[in-house]
């Protein structure tokens, strides 16, 4: 459950960003590469818990998905991967070298003034 | 309340924030990283299945590393102090960090543990993370040498079934050679299925108990370990 760590690091960066705001947070914009092994459903079940009598409480946690692109090793074809290995659109041979697609970010909060 | 109509909805504002996550673990392993370079130390992150011979890896190299320097482990475990018992027989010098609910070991773990023990300058530091194919991959801890220790009787996919561990690898150990001839292994296949998920590891064919593979094993080690020490020499 490295989900964990990540909820905990999370709310520890809203926190942070709000300082001293006494506003309420309503919605976290994560993305998370589809490579990143990050299972969107334990992050939202464990940051809900955590999340409670916070700022935080009850916010909806919306993760945007970014595809993972590679470079087959075999004919050097650049390709979006599906989950979390690809298989090379041009030659057919399986995986390749991963580009990008392992980040996971925090775009932006939005947050209402209380 | 929206002061501007007043039509009874709060006010919403977006900040932007584009921050990493793990930004604070990433922060303590540069601070690791650092350290371990100042002081010449050569770390390595060993990652791998619970059973994959990471501990049986590790006694194999500190009885054959005496005359190259000291040899120090981080063992990470949920919970006992065995695999820390046993690299001290070996004849290492160890520091168990007991993770409890932790899945993984955090940089942040290993700075603490840095503070309690006592490191020499040139050591090699072995880092045994805590057995479990997902959560480690993440955190890197400061290493300069990451290692996923597996092996055959874990089944030909694993690549495929954990590929953020596997494309974590610098060198991928498959250990238990020795059990080769009793499995339905085969090894092209599991080759295959380490290249596709990450085409820049090397594997290292090894047997902590026969000792095939322990020679090359050392010596993969051994010429990273003199590159490190040639870079950060002052
Ligand atoms: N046949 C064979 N058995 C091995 C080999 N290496 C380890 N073992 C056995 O595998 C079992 C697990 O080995 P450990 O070294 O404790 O494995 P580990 O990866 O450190 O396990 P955890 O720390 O619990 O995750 C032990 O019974 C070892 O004797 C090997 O090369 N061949
Ligand atoms: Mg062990
Ligand atoms: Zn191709």
């Amino acid at each position: 459950m490295h989900e964990l760590a990540i909820a905990r690091d999370l709310l520890k960066t809203i926190e942070r960003t709000l300082g001293s705001d006494q506003a309420r947070v309503l919605r976290i914009d994560l993305s998370v590469g589809s490579a990143s092994g990050i299972a969107s459903e334990s992050l939202r079940f464990v940051f809900g818990i955590l999340a409670e009598g916070t700022r935080a409480e009850g916010a909806e946690l919306s993760i945007a998905t970014t595809p993972a692109r590679g470079r087959c090793v075999g004919c050097g074809m650049l390709f979006e991967f599906e989950g979390m290995i690809g298989v090379c659109p041009g030659c057919g041979r399986l995986g390749g070298e991963l580009l990008s697609g392992d980040e996971m970010a925090l775009r932006a909060i939005e947050v209402a003034d209380v | 309340m929206c002061d501007t109509c007043g039509c009874g909805t709060p006010s919403r504002r977006t900040i932007e924030v584009n921050e990493r996550l793990l930004a604070s673990n990433a922060t303590a392993a540069t601070h690791n990283r650092d350290h371990f370079a100042a002081r010449q130390i050569f770390t390595i992150n060993l990652m791998g299945a619970p059973g994959a011979g990471k501990t049986a890896l590790l006694e194999a190299t500190i009885r054959n590393w005496r005359d190259v320097s000291r040899v120090s482990v981080i063992e990470g475990d949920q919970a006992t102090e065995r695999d820390s018992a046993r690299v001290r027989a070996a004849g290492a010098t160890a520091y168990q960090v007991e993770t409890g609910l932790g899945c993984h070991l955090d940089a942040a773990q290993i700075h603490r543990a840095l503070h309690r023990m006592e490191l020499a300058r040139g050591d090699l530091l072995f880092i045994e993370n805590v057995g479990n194919l997902v959560c480690p991959a993440l955190f890197d801890l400061g290493e300069r040498l990451r290692i996923v220790v597996t092996s055959p009787t874990e089944g030909v996919d694993k690549p495929l079934k954990y590929p953020p561990m596997f494309r974590a690898a610098d060198i991928v150990a498959l250990n238990k050679c020795d059990l080769l001839a009793h499995l339905t292994f085969p090894l092209d296949e599991w080759t295959d299925y380490v290249m596709a998920t990450n085409p820049r590891a090397l594997i290292v064919k090894t047997s902590a108990v026969s000792g095939f593979g322990i020679d090359r094993w050392l010596a993969e080690i051994l010429q990273r370990r003199r590159a490190f020490l040639e870079r950060h020499s002052e």
